[in-house]
């Protein structure tokens, strides 16, 4: 036919490369991305060194009268990870077997200081990735995306990588400013007992490989409030402390393969299951 | 084939019905000037063909395929309300952006390209915040224009555009549509400035489409009249008004008789009364005119 029109293919690869070059572009030239690892980094140097400035000072409760002694951190390893639960049993409830002793080392794992470690930045990831996707839609690009992107997979796809991607920065930022904190106020940087530098790489692979299921989390609430990102990100803190408590349990100090394996399918499901999720909903709603 | 066939297009938004048993016809090579009042359901119908919005009802094909066709929407290049730009990244770093988006293959130089249509080489340096309305329709109208699109979609693109951005959007419609495959949808309230380009128009009212018609087929439908001043406006006026049934003044003080006469008939009549007609000619009601008779209900 003399007037028909040839249509380049545009594949489904080109697609999520191109989706890829403009997330990623867009990332690196964004302040946000650069305050939020800047961010990461210093917030272990100013806990660290707080700590250790505050470490044997005495407060007492004026109602009580109970003495608490304030103990500041005996290793830069417990800003990155919860000690095995063993561990934590030894200290929490002695060297006790029974039930309440193994509730005991939970509830330590789980106290306020042990949540004040690197996993925080998976919460702290749900700032990049909300008003990383409501800038989109408030910016009207969301426009430009989708006339030439029938198929809203590759946005999905590029989203979750791009905040899988300022995740990891921002637990390796996190990591870095551990380090630096404990070498400025000369904290030891021996691993505990029976832990070795394998276990360490063990635990960092995890925590990076367990990033997609918040990524996946945010990035869902994300595209459903599209523009109103302060909704995205109270949406995204709340679903994201759902699964907050298991971080340190998943992925403790004395982490093995196994860890990293279980947090490598635990993320690819949340990616797809959720991914096809955000999908669904961007098919369904106005993208303006 | 057309590039835009639309058939019992529907789309409402709880109990508002938006649009309504829409059909429209876009032909291939068309600049198609889409026309209706604020809240007729224009920019709701752009948005679905661009596939932003989801219909409720009926089809939307592009160049004889399904709307949601992935091959068929890559080509297709939008402006729809404002540019889809991120304020704080420099005009440059938008329009790579969409480069990207797009998958240009040499991306700068198609961008350069770009800029200079519109005029905008020496300024891709700024921040799009700091442009102004006509600067960034320009950007707006460039990143549409980026990677040469089959159909180009443009809501209220001359917005905001000075003299010299009007006359260089004209050059750049004629210009897409040149090789006659390629089409434009232009919604547009400046109806004088549509006029010059369009070759195809749309009138849309409360969803439905209420005509569709062709520049040649408005052109024969428009109707002449003979404007004239005189030395006694007001008598002349009255007089006029007593022997024709449909006389009107204009803002530029014209007196207009639609009705079927010539001009010496005119200048006759009002001689036989005594009054000196200073100037008079002959014209045709322009689309302006057209659609507001026909917003109206009166007839061209």
């Amino acid at each position: 036919m003399e007037n028909a029109v040839k249509f380049e293919s545009f594949s489904f690869g080109k697609r999520v490369k191109s989706m890829l070059k403009v997330d990623f572009r867009r990332m690196f030239r964004s302040r946000l991305f650069y305050i939020l690892a800047a961010t990461a980094l210093l917030i272990p140097i100013v806990m660290t060194v707080m700590l250790t400035m505050m470490d044997g000072k005495e407060t007492v409760n004026q109602q009580t009268g109970e003495v608490t002694v304030m103990e500041g951190p005996e290793s830069v390893w417990e800003s990155i990870g919860t000690l095995p639960t063993d561990s934590a049993g030894d200290t929490a409830g002695g060297a006790d077997n029974s039930a309440e002793g193994g509730m005991a080392a939970m509830g330590a794992g789980m106290d306020v200081m042990a949540m004040c470690n690197i996993n925080m930045m998976f919460m702290l990831v749900c700032v990049f990735v909300c008003l990383f996707i409501s800038d989109d839609f408030r910016a009207g690009y969301a426009k430009n995306l989708f006339t030439v992107r029938a198929d809203k997979t590759d946005y999905v796809i590029s989203k979750t990588l791009a905040g899988f991607t300022a995740g990891a920065v921002m637990l390796i930022a996190y990591f870095v400013g551990a380090m630096l904190g404990g070498a400025f106020t000369g904290l030891s940087f021996a691993l505990p007992v029976g832990l070795n530098a394998g276990n360490f790489l063990m635990c960092m692979l995890a925590k990076i490989f367990l990033m997609p299921v918040f990524v996946s989390i945010f990035t869902l609430i994300s595209v459903a409030a599209k523009k109103t990102a302060w909704l995205s990100i109270c949406g995204s803190l709340g679903g994201g402390m759902l699964l907050f408590m298991m971080v340190g349990m998943i992925t403790p100090l004395s982490s093995t393969l196994m860890n990293v394996v279980l947090c490598l399918a635990g993320g690819a499901l949340f990616a797809f299951g959720l991914g096809a999720l955000s999908r669904l909903i961007l098919n369904k709603t106005s993208l303006v | 084939m057309f590039a835009v066939e639309i058939k019992n297009l529907s789309k409402s938004f709880g109990e508002k019905q938006a649009v309504s048993g829409l059909d429209m016809t876009v032909p291939m090579g068309a600049i198609y000037g889409f026309i209706g009042e604020n809240g007729s359901g224009k920019s709701t119908t752009e948005k679905m063909i661009c596939g932003l919005i989801p219909k409720s009802g009926g089809s939307i094909k592009l160049y004889g395929r399904d709307h949601t066709d992935i091959d068929v929407r890559s080509s297709l290049g939008v402006l729809i309300e404002a540019p889809g730009c991120f304020p704080s990244l420099t005009v440059w770093d938008n329009m790579m952006l969409e480069a990207a988006n797009l998958g240009i293959e040499n991306a700068e130089e198609a961008v350069i390209k770009m800029l200079k249509t519109v005029r905008m080489e020496g300024a891709a340096g700024n921040k799009y915040k700091n442009c102004s309305l006509g600067m960034k329709q320009r950007v707006g109208i460039a990143m549409a224009l980026l990677g040469d699109p089959t159909l180009l979609v443009l809501d209220e693109p001359l917005n905001g555009l000075d003299a010299d951005g009007m006359r260089i959007m004209r050059e750049v419609f004629l210009d897409v549509i040149a090789d006659g495959k390629r089409s434009i949808i232009v919604s547009s309230h400046l109806l004088g400035e549509l006029q010059k380009v369009a070759t195809h128009y749309g009138i849309i009212r409360h969803g439905r489409m209420i005509c569709e018609l062709t520049a040649d087929e408005l052109d024969a439908s428009c109707r002449t009249y003979v404007a004239l001043r005189a030395r006694d406006m007001k008598r002349a006026k009255g007089l006029l008004f007593e022997k024709y049934s449909r006389v009107e003044e204009d803002e530029a003080e014209y007196i207009r008789v639609y009705d079927k006469t010539t001009p010496e008939e005119i200048v006759t009549f009002l001689y036989e009364k005594g009054i000196v007609v200073t100037e008079i000619m002959t014209d045709k009601i322009g689309l302006e005119e057209y659609y507001t008779d026909l917003m109206n209900g009166g007839k061209s």
